[in-house]
């Protein structure tokens, strides 16, 4: 009975071990409901149709007492198709309320016009990629308003209100792309709810998602740099605009000097510049408390290359290279190193 | 039209004396039945125009901006269940056949029963003036914190609810007070037609479902003009859809025990039999009331509710079939050996019995908690609600139309006309859900079949369908008007 859901051939793919357990149910209860509808409206058209007696017997000429089995039979009928219905996909209705032990979670967040999926590396993408085979548990919550998350292809759709919690989970089987989006209207921008979901081979998801979390790639050291200054918190005490918060402000900080508390003068290079992200409270520009978090152990070397390539870019000093910025090029006014740097 | 003149006796009541000729001031229970027939049917072809509208936007493929597509979506709901689907019956037949049935010559309270049409026409007033002033887009459930955002047609479109709802609570009180106090002195509650214990227990329906949501779509407008309240900002979202749900579950998907009260009576009209188990189907209607009131937690299951909680709401609402299984035998017991007679009405109780099959069927999917999930939003949900408004509840009302039209208007009908009309409108209606139930297998989202129905095959289909649906409607409807003028005069039976 299992396969009975190949029967209906306008279903989307099964494409999760759930789907699979409930197109055959479905289709048990859609048979039988097919059958009950043919039986009583075939029968009340045939009575019809066979003491159809035009002008004859008056009103309550003809009395029937039907016999108690049948009426018990029919009444067990009924409580047969309910419980039917009750029974459809109800092992999928219990097993979805608790995720298998040790399965990863993927947290999705929705909002007017966007889904987030966040994976258990902290990579967050705007599509679903699962792997066949792992189960995977999804945490999902709403910024805004009511949406769902409908993903026909594993027949689940869960609904995801704001300010609760909701939770679900799937075991994907067949590799491919479905449908993923939103079943309930949520105003402006419902139609960029409608993403997909991406099933992988084990192998696939593991290289696709060591890819994607691959920073570097498709990116230039200046690009990468910026995004970890957004990503690490560095945005939080040090601005790009000049403007000194709890750090220096990152402008025309590379190739500057600046004196420290303890009365040395230092140039911001690129030694500089790691010993500061490793060791940051060691030596201190004037003026500021020794207070950032030692970022040695979170950023390894090529990163911290990226933040000064990227502090470059944000200095006057940062296009010469690293030997031309010695005690004498210091004093230079801006203008004539550029003239210099253009001839 | 010849409407009957009210019953002399009435010239006595200071209420009604005044308003024997004026069909503005009528309270008279006839002319009331007669100017809900207009209006209510009017409403309905305005949602079946929307509906048609949907319809054709699906096949030309362009969906254009998302939200004045729902602003018709969510019109053509609210339309067909507060215009038609709650109130159709019991203002339409309920006001026209419950004094007679009953052995009373006029209702409790007259002046309410005009007061009914009157909420009736201001709240379809303020719906169309909501229109103009800017629709909402919000889906018809109106969910928050979504619809506190809405733009400001929602506040006449909140109002205009309150007066229909009002409108509903006053029919079910002028209805439960009449039968209780107006019955002829040989009327006890056990010897009611069952079509009066339909549209009494309906009544309770309304009389809840209308007090409820009047007060609740005030508080909702409230909290969206100062966004705070019940159901203002950071209030948990599915407070409102359970009030929502607890005011329409009874009326809008239980607005079948009026029909049913109104089939047993045609069931017995075309057979010449009195109905087979009078007390079994009484109870199986009480037990229906009961279950209506108390399942309004299964339209929740796809909104975040706990699994336990949809467990059991749809437990209990599949506790259902026991019910409509005993009625549904107690009608093919009642057919059986009967001297049917009548094509027309027996035409469309088979409608009825067709069409009000398949919604109670695909209730058994929607609530069974496994396929239910999944199903709750799509369009196998909304197919249902097409199934039920205009499949059972229009074959119930062509129905009990067709039955008693005749000794209403004192003319006959041309039956090959309705038989014709009616085929057409039953084959039209099956071509065009039967694609709905496909889509919404598919996990099509609920309405939206212009936004990701994918190909245009089954949109297609669904067009013709509706088409032929809509033609054959046209000449029933034709068909009965036509007949006022130009029927022959009726045949006594």
């Amino acid at each position: 009975m299992t396969n009975l859901g190949m029967l209906a051939t306008w279903f989307p793919e099964a494409a999760s071990t759930h789907a699979a357990q409930l197109d055959g149910p479905f289709m048990q209860v859609m048979m039988a409901a097919l059958v009950v509808l043919v039986v009583f409206v075939g029968l009340a058209i045939a009575f019809v149709m066979q003491f159809k007696r035009e002008g004859q017997f008056p009103l309550g000429s003809v009395t029937l007492r039907t016999s108690l089995i049948l009426r018990v039979l029919w009444v067990v009928a009924a409580i047969g198709m309910g419980l039917l219905a009750a029974g459809a996909g109800f092992g999928v209705f219990v097993d979805r309320t608790e995720a298998p032990f040790a399965s990863g979670t993927i947290i999705v967040t929705a909002a007017q016009g966007d889904w987030d999926f966040a994976y258990p590396n902290g990579h967050v993408a705007d599509t679903l990629h699962v792997a066949t085979g792992t189960p995977v548990r999804l945490l999902m919550g709403s910024k805004d308003v009511m949406h769902s998350l409908s993903i026909p292809a594993f027949r689940l759709d869960e609904g995801v209100a704001p300010g609760r919690l909701a939770e679900t989970w799937v075991e994907p089987t067949v590799p491919g792309t479905y449908d993923l989006k939103s079943n309930i209207y949520s105003g402006e921008g419902f139609a960029e709810l409608r993403r997909a979901v991406v099933v992988h081979e084990p192998a696939d998801y593991d290289a696709w998602l060591a890819a994607v979390s691959d920073i570097f790639a498709g990116r230039t050291l200046e690009e990468v740099g910026e995004l970890l200054y957004n990503t690490q918190g560095c945005a939080v005490c040090h601005t790009t605009n000049g403007a000194a918060l709890v750090g220096p402000s990152f402008l025309n900080l590379y190739g500057h000097e600046f004196e420290t508390e303890s009365g040395e003068t230092i140039v911001a290079n690129d030694a500089y510049i790691k010993e500061s992200i490793l060791t940051p409270n060691v030596s201190v520009i004037k003026g500021f408390q020794p207070v950032m978090t030692p970022f040695a152990g979170i950023l390894d070397d090529k990163k911290i290359e990226a933040i000064t390539a990227f502090l470059k870019t944000l200095s006057d000093r940062g296009g010469a290279p690293e030997g031309a910025v010695d005690e004498t090029a210091v004093d230079t006014p801006v203008t004539t190193e550029t003239q210099q740097e253009g001839n | 039209m010849n409407a009957p003149v009210s019953n002399p006796a009435d010239m006595s009541n200071p209420f009604t004396a005044g308003s024997q000729d004026s069909w503005f001031h009528t309270m008279d229970h006839d002319r009331i039945s007669t100017l809900f027939v207009c209006w209510t049917l009017g409403a309905f072809l305005l949602g079946a125009l929307l509906s048609l509208w949907l319809t054709l936007k699906s096949i030309t493929g362009e969906a254009g901006d998302v939200g004045s597509l729902f602003q018709i979506i969510t019109y053509h709901r609210l339309v067909l269940v507060f215009l038609f689907l709650v109130p159709a019956i019991p203002s339409i037949l309920g006001y026209r056949m419950l004094p007679q049935l009953i052995g009373a010559d006029e209702f409790a309270f007259p002046a309410l029963s005009r007061c009914s049409l009157r909420f009736y026409v201001v709240g379809l007033g303020l719906l169309i003036l909501s229109i103009l002033v800017g629709p909402v887009a919000t889906g018809w459930t109106l969910p928050t914190p979504l619809s506190l955002g809405a733009n400001p047609g929602f506040g006449f479109m909140a109002l205009g609810l309150f007066f229909l709802a009002a409108s509903w609570f006053v029919t079910g009180l002028n209805f439960i007070v009449t039968v209780h106090y107006r019955r002829g002195t040989d009327v006890d509650f056990f010897s009611m037609p069952l079509m009066a214990w339909g549209l009494y227990l309906g009544a309770y329906q309304l009389a809840f479902a209308g007090i409820m949501f009047a007060i609740v779509v005030m508080y909702l407008a409230g909290g969206q003009w100062t966004g705070r309240g019940l159901f203002g900002e950071g209030t948990d979202p599915l407070l409102w859809q359970n009030y929502f749900w607890f005011a329409m579950r009874p009326a809008a998907f239980f607005a079948l025990i009026p029909a049913a009260g109104v089939i047993s009576a045609v069931v017995e009209r075309i057979s010449r039999k009195e109905v087979t188990g009078y007390r079994l189907v009484v109870g199986s209607m009480i037990a229906l009331l009961g279950l209506g009131l108390t399942t309004w937690g299964v339209h929740l299951a796809g909104w975040g509710q706990d699994a336990q909680v949809t467990f059991a709401f749809s437990i209990l609402a599949l506790l259902g079939v026991i019910p409509v299984a005993l009625i549904a035998y107690c009608w093919l017991a009642t057919i059986y050996q009967g001297a049917n007679h009548l094509p027309a009405p027996s035409l469309f109780t088979m409608g009825f019995f067709l069409m009000a099959g398949i919604t109670v069927l695909m209730e058994l999917f929607l609530r069974s908690p496994g396929l239910g999930s999944y199903l709750a939003n799509t369009m196998f949900a909304s197919a249902q609600m097409d199934y039920l408004i205009w499949g059972a509840l229009m074959s119930a009302l062509l129905a009990g139309l067709h039955t008693w039209y005749p000794e209403v208007t004192g003319r006959s009908y041309n039956a090959s006309y309705a038989l014709f009309g009616g085929f057409l409108y039953l084959a039209g209606l099956n071509l065009a859900l039967v694609p709905h139930l496909i889509m919404g297998t598919r996990g099509v989202a609920a309405d939206m079949m212009v936004l990701e129905a994918g190909s245009s095959t089954l949109p297609g289909i669904s067009l013709v369908g509706w088409s032929i649906a809509v033609l054959g409607l046209l000449a029933i409807l034709g068909n009965l008007g036509r007949a006022v003028t130009d029927g022959e005069p009726a045949a006594t039976d």
